[in-house]
């Protein structure tokens, strides 16, 4: 399988600053992970419910519900399934509140992993019933979580990652969108896409660091 | 990006750092999930490289509003359900070590015990027919694991922190492969003559290991049989005994459990004496 993101007059990878700007100037990305003050706020309310009571909690759910929502919809097809998803990491977000350290990372960021990982939890689960049920093992990696173009084209549109990944070579550009889109292993990776599991790892690696370049990402 | 340069420590680490990509992506089985946390409970720079590393997999997501019900479902439950204190959760591998995917997010992680996670009822009373065994010649024994099979005994029992988990993570990598495999489960059960088996089943694999088992006496052998939804066994094959250890894996056979005997060494084609231990799928 071949992920080619047509982007035909798509610049390198800008270093940080100027792409920092650029998302500035566009307006065209949902949330670019540069801090805002809006984020701000909403770290400061998740630390604020964190000791408080369930009311204190709505305007959490209001800012973050969407990430949460948007996160599980990146790797499940399914809305229904994206929604009881949302539904178990919101209640989680409330009861582990206490939990989250706004120096590590911003809450968005936080929702946004916890609804990735069940959502790959929920992926991987139904995947292994199927497999069961059909005893095909080939199925494991086959048709069923392949990750198709079009449906990368439009889940990307808005992403914050959306530009960036313009800058990454076609196979590192693969590998990334793969294993993100699909919710699969490395080894699962690289069966899908028939390279050899050393390899896979490298351009993932490669991938999300010049992703991170890009992004102006940087703590501490 | 972090300045790394230092530590010579770190290089024997290496391997785990370059990992750190796909634990943020959720990308990595269980083997080299427990290797990266290893390194998290102990490496600042490790966890701080983590946060970048899932600040960009966050950069992904699009916010997308769900739908009202949703809302209205959570702020419901918000209202009746306590919250965790924020302490206490660590990196113990007993909370960590749940199913696949157990730690908690941030690299800290402490398992959030979120709200449907199974709890302790891992382990179960597998095998009260192991109690039961005592008293079976081969025919009632095997019948029993293949009835329970047939009417769907708790098949699905997550696998659970335990000892034996533990001890199976440190086998083959088709054994981590399995062990990833959110539907894996694991059975036990004490073995006639003295001496624990254990059995982690996933998708049409069995791993069968046991220790403490006593040494088979001058030309004796103990074989590992597979037990067939039928009721019938076939061999697995003789275990070789080492230290009271032997284990088995058993690849894509249809059975639905595996018994052991004590055989002559050199094996034999059907069992001739009672089954020393019998662990149903």
């Amino acid at each position: 399988m071949t992920i080619t993101l047509s982007k035909p007059h798509s610049a390198p990878a800008a270093p940080a600053a100027s792409a920092r700007a650029f998302l500035g100037q566009t307006g065209a990305v949902a949330s670019p992970p540069t801090r805002t003050s809006s984020q701000d706020v909403v770290d400061a309310l998740l630390v604020k419910c964190a000791h408080g009571d369930p009311a204190s909690f709505t305007p959490v759910y209001d800012a973050l519900g969407s990430v949460a929502y948007g996160a599980a919809l990146g790797v499940l097809r399914d809305p229904h399934h994206a929604a009881e998803v949302t539904q178990e990491v919101m209640v989680e977000v409330w009861q582990t509140a206490a939990r989250f350290e706004p120096a590590r990372g911003s809450a968005r960021t936080w929702v946004a992993t916890l609804a990735r990982r069940r959502a790959v939890d929920r992926v991987r689960s139904e995947q292994a019933h199927r497999d069961r049920d059909q005893r095909d093992a080939d199925l494991r990696t086959g048709q069923a979580r392949d990750v198709v173009v079009e449906d990368v084209e439009r889940k990307l549109e808005g992403a914050a990652v959306r530009r960036c990944i313009e800058g990454l070579t076609s196979t590192q550009r693969e590998a990334v969108v793969v294993a993100y889109y699909g919710g699969l292993t490395y080894r699962e990776v690289a069966e899908q896409l028939d390279t050899a599991l050393p390899t896979v790892k490298s351009r993932i690696r490669d991938g999300l660091n010049r992703l991170r370049e890009c992004l102006g990402v940087r703590h501490g | 990006m972090a300045d790394r340069t230092s530590t010579g420590a770190r290089s024997l680490r290496s391997g785990a750092w370059d990992l750190l990509p796909g634990y943020a992506l959720d990308a990595l089985d269980d083997a080299d999930r427990l290797a990266v946390e290893r390194l998290l409970e102990t490496d600042a720079d490790a966890r701080r490289s983590l946060d970048e590393y899932r600040e960009v997999v966050a950069a992904f997501a699009v916010e997308t509003e769900p739908p009202t019900f949703v809302r209205a479902n959570v702020l419901e439950r918000v209202r009746t359900t306590p919250q965790h204190p924020a302490t206490g959760a660590r990196f113990a591998p007993a909370a960590a070590d749940r199913v696949p995917h157990a730690d908690s997010t941030w690299a800290t992680p402490g398992a959030p015990e979120s709200g449907p996670s199974p709890d302790g009822t891992g382990d179960s009373d597998v095998l009260d027919l192991a109690a039961r065994r005592q008293r079976r010649r081969w025919g009632l024994a095997v019948a029993a694991v293949a009835a329970a099979a047939a009417i769907a005994f708790p098949t699905t029992i997550a696998v659970q922190v335990t000892a034996e988990r533990n001890q199976l993570r440190e086998q083959s990598e088709i054994v981590s492969e399995m062990l990833a495999d959110p539907d894996a489960s694991i059975r036990r059960a004490t073995v006639d003559g003295g001496g624990e088996a254990s059995m982690l089943v996933a998708d049409g694999d069995m791993y069968f290991r046991a220790d403490g088992l006593p040494q088979p006496d001058q030309g004796r052998t103990y074989q590992l049989w597979i037990v067939k939804a039928d009721g019938s066994v076939s061999s697995a094959g003789v275990l070789s005994w080492q230290d009271g250890e032997a284990s088995s894996l058993v690849r894509g056979s249809d059975g639905v459990g595996l018994a052991v005997s004590v055989e002559p060494e050199t094996g034999s084609e059907q069992p001739t004496t009672d089954p020393v231990v019998v662990l149903g799928a």
